[in-house]
């Protein structure tokens, strides 16, 4: 056994966090209602750990009814530190159009309405992936920043799910949620994906969550 | 007293925002770009004096922002800018406005709570201008400035993919210079060039605004005609063949008489992929060249 797996979370340890995170995605649904004007269902989150050379593999298999995905990016830096992975059906963007009410003609002329369908797929997983991970570390009590959301555009599961997010050797905890907007056409998946580096810290800090219940 | 400096300092335009989007503080480099003095502004609500800011997506990114204490960020590249300036240098002298990429983030209170926001602003023109000019350069043929092969391939792909959604008709006509090969031999290749360039700038001349002109190969020009339908793209180019063949071209004091033929394909649903219109009009412009040049066929 390697040090990193020593590290990784205790199955306890697992289902305290996925606990966590039912709450914390419960508040994160509630506001989001607020800000973007819909319920956003999210699922029951699964957490699991992996080694992080399967971690493509087992994305593509998580998402294996569709053929044409596009991916949101963006990383999340604090003690609480990995990437976020949002990944949309093919055709998300125009649903979340339609959402917003945006039109093409608000914008500059040399806007596309391919650029404007890309812009509405960001700005949701931004704000969705904010929601989600910001309401995982107030329970964790941290803080994070964040990156620029990076986005892949309707391409193929091969070529879009990125491989070399951490070291290949590592193990990653994964939580990975299902979620739908209510009464709109669009649902996809979320993947929280923490590298070794914030176990040490994410053990105790999950601890420390449990204590306030005993 | 030092961080009162560093805010006033850097080369960056930075506001905080409370709740009720009023303005609480305004950096310097924001007072020198829009002329508006923190004191004049500050308790003020920023719409009224940005009421471009009061539209749905900023505030929806403020709102987001204050609930999840996540960043929102405004790219140039859809929005331009946040703010209207002029530009600052130069550089900036083909945009109307000052090209800005523009964060917004939390600013939390003693007990942790999202009290405020933070707008900072950052000066891109300079490199959206580079920007500008190299998607430019990648687009053009260097010898006539119009658009070159790779801009056509893609441009083609995109209208292809358009009439299998929307069912939106084009056209394609493929043209090339006749016995171009002797105006080199005889004229040398600088006269070619001349020639190469005066047929683009006729071209070009004739079509609207909405076609897409590029230079193909050596002698070989295609002209993408959206919403043109077969009758529209055939007189098209029977117009522009009589307009070449009646302009004469001068090279060195000497006149020279060019002729071009043309290949001319229409778009309809049985054609697969948009190579296969390609050489439809390729075989359209073989035939016409085959049959005596100088003339327009168009595709069975």
């Amino acid at each position: 056994m390697s040090i990193a797996a020593e590290q990784a979370l205790s199955r306890e340890e697992q289902d305290i966090l996925q606990e966590l995170m039912n709450i914390a995605f419960g508040r994160a649904s509630a506001d989001l209602a607020e800000v973007i004007d819909t319920y956003v269902v999210l699922n029951v989150p699964e957490v699991r750990t992996l080694k992080v050379v399967d971690l493509p593999e087992f994305i593509s298999t998580e998402i294996s009814d569709h053929d044409i995905i596009s991916i949101v990016e963006q990383s999340y830096l604090g003690r609480f530190k990995g990437v976020a992975l949002l990944i949309f059906p093919s055709g998300a963007g125009r649903e979340l159009l339609k959402l917003f009410g945006d039109n093409v003609e608000d914008y500059g002329e040399d806007v596309s309405m391919a650029a404007l369908e890309k812009e509405s797929i960001l700005e949701v997983s931004n704000i969705l992936i904010g929601a989600c991970v910001g309401k995982v570390v107030e329970l964790l009590d941290d803080e994070v920043s964040f990156s620029p959301p990076r986005i892949i555009i309707e391409d193929h599961p091969r070529n879009a799910i990125p491989c070399e997010i951490f070291e290949p050797d590592s193990l990653a905890t994964v939580m990975r949620t299902v979620f739908q907007f209510s009464d709109r056409n669009i649902s996809g998946y979320l993947f929280l994906i923490n590298s070794n580096e914030s176990f040490q810290w994410l053990k105790k800090a999950l601890n420390r969550f449990m204590e306030q219940y005993e | 007293m030092i961080f009162e400096q560093v805010f006033n300092m850097i080369n960056v335009g930075l506001v905080v925002l409370d709740q009720d989007l009023n303005v609480r503080h305004w950096n310097r480099w924001m007072e020198l770009h829009s002329n508006i003095k923190a004191e004049d502004i500050i308790g003020s609500p920023i719409f009224s004096c940005f009421p471009n800011l009061d539209n749905p997506k900023f505030l929806r990114n403020c709102k987001s922002v204050f609930k999840f204490g996540n960043f929102s960020f405004f790219s140039q590249k859809l929005h331009r800018y946040l703010f209207p300036f002029k530009p600052d240098s130069t550089f900036g002298s083909e945009f109307n406005h000052m090209q800005q990429s523009c964060t917004m983030g939390p600013l939390r209170d003693e007990s942790n709570v999202v009290s405020h926001i933070y707008l900072s602003v950052q000066d891109v023109t300079e490199i959206a201008a580079y920007e500008r000019k190299l998607v430019e350069k990648n687009m053009q043929d260097g010898l006539t400035g119009i658009y070159n092969r790779r801009f056509l391939d893609a441009k083609l792909q995109e209208e292809f993919s358009r009439h299998k959604r929307y069912n939106r008709p084009f056209s394609l006509i493929m043209c090339d210079i006749d016995l171009f090969k002797n105006v080199n031999d005889t004229y040398g290749h600088q006269c070619g060039d001349v020639v190469i360039k005066h047929i683009a700038s006729l071209m070009g001349s004739m079509m609207r605004d909405t076609d897409f002109l590029a230079r193909y190969g050596g002698e070989e020009f295609c002209c993408l005609l959206p919403e043109a339908d077969f009758e529209v793209a055939c007189s098209l180019a029977e117009r522009l063949r009589q307009a070449i063949e009646q302009k004469e071209v001068t090279f060195d004091g000497q006149t020279l008489n060019i002729t071009v033929s043309f290949g001319v394909a229409y778009m309809y649903d049985e054609v697969e992929h948009a190579e296969a219109l390609l050489q439809m009009a390729d075989d359209a412009l073989y035939a016409a060249k085959k049959s005596g040049r100088n003339r327009v066929v168009a595709a069975p």
